[in-house]
């Protein structure tokens, strides 16, 4: 979902930077001593998921667990889902530099929208944990495909045609996101609970 | 406190095995290559043009759009690529060119092919029977001389030449494959991830820096 350099417009990459700078600056201002480290993370279990390819499914996909950096970070997904990104666009050429922005975007609002839909549910017990980790998995891959969709819809045939596309691409990644996701998270709150109790910050 | 320590210990193994899981799963998958980048290559053979397109993980790109334009923006043709990610055209016009393809989803890869590539006898149909026509009206050698054999310069020249494309396409093939970035190897990730932790450091340093003043 990483969109190359040259494919879009004007208007739509500089409103992919003016977005990613904004949620930027509320990610870093939300940043605390705490969750620094906990961004470090994050960021790069993400840069280094968009490498495990999933080989099922028309078109070339990979993990994307944008889900958990949501529900772990809340608005800093921003500025640690932007640092991967650029790295990711450095280092192995995905993406691109001018579209950094946009593919921010794409990336961490999903992020952040489930980060409000889910995040308090994940203090219940299991049964509720489970379910909204898988959720938030899959929620936040399909509506990166859906921004995608929105971001090509102005360079290619129509927005609905690109969307089914992208969607019925990432399907088998909304679930095996949604699994890892869910696993994930019943993990930690086995294992280190305070840091999904301090992520409602 | 010993039931503590227990506890922390059981912590520590299942950690462990997780880590050990992902760096095994990421092994296995360092002999993939990755797919996110589309890259074009193409080379010029005669008249012709041939492209290959392919994702970054070797899969060919099949009915990728490719547009064939002039170095100032000037659309020449388009096509579509084949179930092999290959496309092939004659050349429209004696230019440098640049090559588009277009795999959907945003992916987009280019490649360009200078004037000096497309070779001098491209634009004109370079048909064995017209270089003849040509060289019996201006040529040294008399055609009747040696007229099984066509030996003069021109003929000779346009021989060569489809031979050594003929031979060297394999070769050229090859290259392109080599050129063909193996996904990224496994110290541009480890790069990767000691840049994060950098930055992690420099945003705990800043954040230590203000909570300092703050006081």
């Amino acid at each position: 979902m990483h969109i190359s350099e040259g494919v879009l417009s004007g208007p739509v990459l500089f409103t992919g930077a003016a977005i990613t700078a904004a949620g930027t600056a509320i990610g870093l201002k939300r940043l605390d001593y705490d969750k620094i480290a906990r961004a470090g993370i994050i960021s790069s279990v993400f840069f280094v998921a968009s490498l495990i390819h999933v080989p099922i499914g028309p078109s070339s996909v990979h993990l994307i667990l944008n889900g958990i950096a949501g529900l772990l970070l809340g608005w800093g997904a921003f500025p640690a889902l932007l640092v991967a990104l650029f790295l990711q666009s450095v280092i192995f050429q995905f993406g691109g530099i001018t579209t950094l922005g946009i593919n921010t975007v794409i990336m961490a609002a999903p992020a952040v929208i489930c980060y409000y839909l889910f995040s308090s549910m994940l203090q219940k017990k299991p049964y509720i944990t489970m379910p909204a980790a898988f959720a938030a998995g899959f929620l936040s891959v399909l509506l990166s495909a859906v921004l995608v969709g929105a971001a090509l819809m102005f360079t290619e045939e129509g927005f609905f045609n690109v969307a089914a596309l992208v969607v019925a691409a990432h399907i088998p990644v909304m679930i095996i996101e949604g699994i890892i996701t869910a696993f994930c998270i019943a993990f930690l709150k086995q294992v280190q609970p305070e840091i999904l109790a301090k992520s409602l910050a | 406190m010993k039931q503590d320590y227990k506890l922390y210990f059981h912590n520590r193994i299942k950690i462990s095995c997780l880590f050990l899981f992902i760096s095994a799963y990421l092994m296995i998958n360092a002999g993939y290559a990755y797919a996110h980048r589309v890259t074009i290559f193409a080379w010029v053979e005669g008249d012709t043009i041939h492209t290959e397109s392919k994702f970054s993980d070797g899969k060919a790109v099949k009915g990728g759009d490719i547009i064939v334009s002039g170095l100032q923006g000037k659309q020449l043709l388009k096509g579509k690529t084949d179930d092999h990610g290959e496309f092939s055209f004659r050349i429209p016009e004696k230019t440098a060119m640049k090559l588009v393809v277009l795999a959907g989803m945003g992916h987009r890869g280019e490649w360009t092919i200078p004037l000096d590539e497309i070779q001098p006898s491209a634009g004109e149909p370079a048909e064995p029977a017209d270089l003849q026509k040509k060289t019996v009206s201006g040529s040294e050698i008399k055609p009747e001389i040696e007229p099984a054999l066509n030996l003069n310069p021109n003929n000779f020249q346009f021989a060569l030449e489809k031979a050594l494309d003929r031979k060297l396409s394999p070769v050229i093939r090859m290259l392109a494959e080599l050129r063909e970035p193996k996904g990224p190897a496994i110290h541009d990730i480890l790069g990767g991830i000691g840049y994060i932790f950098g930055f992690v450091g420099i945003a705990a340093y800043f954040n230590y820096r203000r909570k300092k003043t703050d006081l």
